[in-house]
């Protein structure tokens, strides 16, 4: 199917070269500038900007649909400890070295534990613990609105992730509040070999038997994945 | 390579007792790119015999990404995220592409919302991109004020593309089946309305100091003159087609979305030169904006803006029924067309992207530049307008 092209030429088209039209421009200095001045003008992302994650771990399935959409893998589901005690389903961990925050995890998130904010700025002070700092595991929505609203700069909420020697990470929130939790293993499966499946409560039961099991086990269920 | 002395001035010379040797010329090899401004994320080695470029080889794959094997790795949705960055400037047009291509294969009948939006997505990355040529080759030829207009300018339609879409240059926004997000509002037209109409005013002012500069013509006037022969044996389309005097415009000749119903002309010019180029699409830029005007007095049709497909309910796994199909649309670089092969998995079998700079970009280029002289090899490189991932992919 092809439609009669209006096709002009030359009478429309061309342009006459002229000497004096340029200088007409002289009277954009009289005008004012279009340039922001970023310390003292605000500029602010739209209000549904594609930044930082958010994760409401009590909504989340861990069903991996959002490991399995990314683009750049930079999603790993991740087994955790909260105050003793293990999280029955993985939460995803994300990478922001590798994530392209193109969203589709929180498209495809099918009850909606995976949410955005606006907040967008990647850049730290340049200490070494920055590097640690835009990998993990996204906090609930409204303690980095709440941060949001108390700070406005549209920064990362975390500030520094201390990381202990047994697999225990401490989140220092912008306001100061911590938030501590333990790594247990990588992957899709359980990181413990008995019963996946096991009520938390027996979980916490035998914790102080399986603890050093765990640890080891840990990191082979990382390779196999 | 040694030059003859003429026979009269050796005699002449001997005469004197003098005697004259042979000198050799001179060639030198100058790198020009990738840090150079023009040429963006690309390199030409330049085979140099003073100011003139003997010869030209293009030195490109800076961005090589190997798109079109990563594409086969990964879910069919998640293939948008990575194939709008084989065009930077207008990353919509392989995003359309695709998923055109995914629809048809599908046999989706996308809605009508979708399709408008889809359409006015399109040209405003049209226009956008326009924005970038004219900031890019105002800085080649030395008028930079008419480059920091543009960029200006620009940063109000990617304010619009950040509210609809949620990102300013990779939008990530048209999927298979429609759209992913809806509109914002009414005031998000309105606003779209006074940007078309604000750029529209200050056309006038890009007139005076860029197009009708007596600078521009003495910098383009006969520069890099192609002939249509051989531009439509290298398969160049676009704007630089239609600079040699063929009027083919995808919109025209195979028309998609709602170009059939919209009203635009088409500029023709049969110089080829590197101001016929600049003129053509400096005209286009007009239509464009002519064509977003009537889009916005057309309104958005009511209804869903995607499929309501229960297969969708599993994105990861989505699957496409085994079968091809082949998308294209115009962009401001020219015929931008994507293929996709499925065979029946949830990742497609094959994807080629038809790219036009790959056209214009590498043999057309390496011809034209030939006994340019080095001021020239900017002017010739941005008239042509190509974009390097596009080359590398």
């Amino acid at each position: 199917m092809t439609m009669p092209a209006r096709v002009v030429g030359e009478e429309k088209v061309k342009l006459k070269k002229s000497f004096v039209k340029p200088w007409i421009g002289i009277k954009y200095l009289f005008k004012k500038p279009v340039t922001i001045k970023i310390p003292f003008e605000k500029i602010e992302p739209a209000p549904k900007y594609r930044g930082f994650h958010t994760l409401d771990w009590k909504k989340c399935v861990g069903c991996n649909f959002c490991g399995q959409i990314c683009p750049a893998r930079a999603i790993e589901m991740t087994w955790l400890e909260v105050e003793g005690k293990m999280e029955k389903r993985p939460h995803p961990k994300i990478d922001y070295g590798r994530c392209t925050f193109c969203q589709f995890c929180v498209d495809v998130c099918p009850t909606g534990a995976l949410g955005f904010t606006e907040s967008y700025i990647l850049t730290t002070d340049g200490t070494e613990d920055a590097l640690e700092l835009f990998n993990w595991v996204p906090i609930h929505p409204d303690k980095v609105r709440e941060l949001n609203e108390a700070y406005g700069d549209y920064r990362f909420p975390v500030v520094r992730i201390e990381k202990l020697g047994d697999g225990t990470y401490r989140y220092h929130l912008r306001n100061g509040e911590v938030f501590e939790f333990k790594i247990l293993g990588y992957g899709i499966r359980p990181p413990k070999k008995p019963t996946p499946a096991k009520p938390a409560t027996e979980a916490t039961a035998n914790k102080e038997t399986t603890k050093p099991a765990e640890k080891k086990e840990s990191k082979p269920a990382e390779k196999k994945e | 390579m040694s030059l003859e002395v003429p026979r009269e001035l050796r005699e002449e010379a001997r005469k004197h007792d003098m005697y004259l040797t042979p000198i050799a010329k001179d060639t030198y090899e100058l790198f020009f790119g990738p840090q150079h401004m023009a040429t963006e994320n690309f390199s030409i080695i330049l085979k140099m015999d003073g100011n003139r470029v003997e010869k030209a080889i293009v030195n490109p794959g800076f961005l090589h990404r190997g798109f079109e094997k990563l594409a086969e790795q990964r879910p069919y949705f998640t293939n948008i995220a990575l194939l709008l960055r084989i065009c930077v400037p207008e990353s919509d047009v392989p995003e359309n592409i695709y998923s055109m291509a995914v629809d048809e294969i599908v046999g989706w009948e996308v809605p009508e919302r979708a399709i408008w939006i889809r359409t006015v997505v399109l040209e405003m990355a049209r226009v956008s991109s326009w924005m970038f040529w004219i900031m890019g080759f105002g800085n080649e030829i030395g008028l930079y004020t008419a480059g920091q207009w543009a960029a200006a300018y620009r940063e109000r339609l990617m304010r619009l593309f950040e509210e609809l879409t949620g990102g300013r240059v990779y939008h990530i926004y048209t999927v298979p089946g429609g759209v992913r997000r809806d509109i914002p509002g009414d005031k998000w037209l309105r606003q779209l309305r006074d940007t078309v109409e604000y750029i529209k005013s200050k056309l006038k002012d890009f007139d005076e100091i860029l197009f009708d500069n007596y600078i521009t013509f003495e910098r383009t006037e006969g520069v890099g003159v192609m002939d249509k022969r051989f531009a439509l044996k290298h398969a160049v389309t676009g704007p630089n087609l239609r600079a040699v005097g063929v009027p083919y415009d995808v919109r025209k000749d195979d028309p998609y979305y709602l170009y059939p119903e919209l009203d635009f002309e088409v500029p023709v010019l049969k110089e080829g030169d590197s101001l016929a180029r600049v003129l053509v699409r400096r005209y286009e830029l007009e239509q464009d904006l002519y064509i977003l005007e009537q889009l916005l007095d057309m309104g958005p049709p009511s209804g869903p803006y995607m499929v309501q497909d229960p297969k969708l309910k599993n994105l990861p796994r989505f699957k496409v029924p085994a079968g091809d199909a082949y998308a294209h649309v115009e962009s401001t670089k020219g015929d931008f067309g994507a293929y996709v092969v499925s065979d029946g998995s949830h990742k497609p079998y094959r994807v080629h992207v038809r790219g036009p700079s790959q056209s214009h970009g590498v043999t057309v280029l390496e011809e034209l530049l030939k006994g340019a002289r080095l001021a020239d090899v900017p002017v010739i490189l941005k008239t042509l307008d190509n974009c390097p991932p596009d080359i590398d992919r």
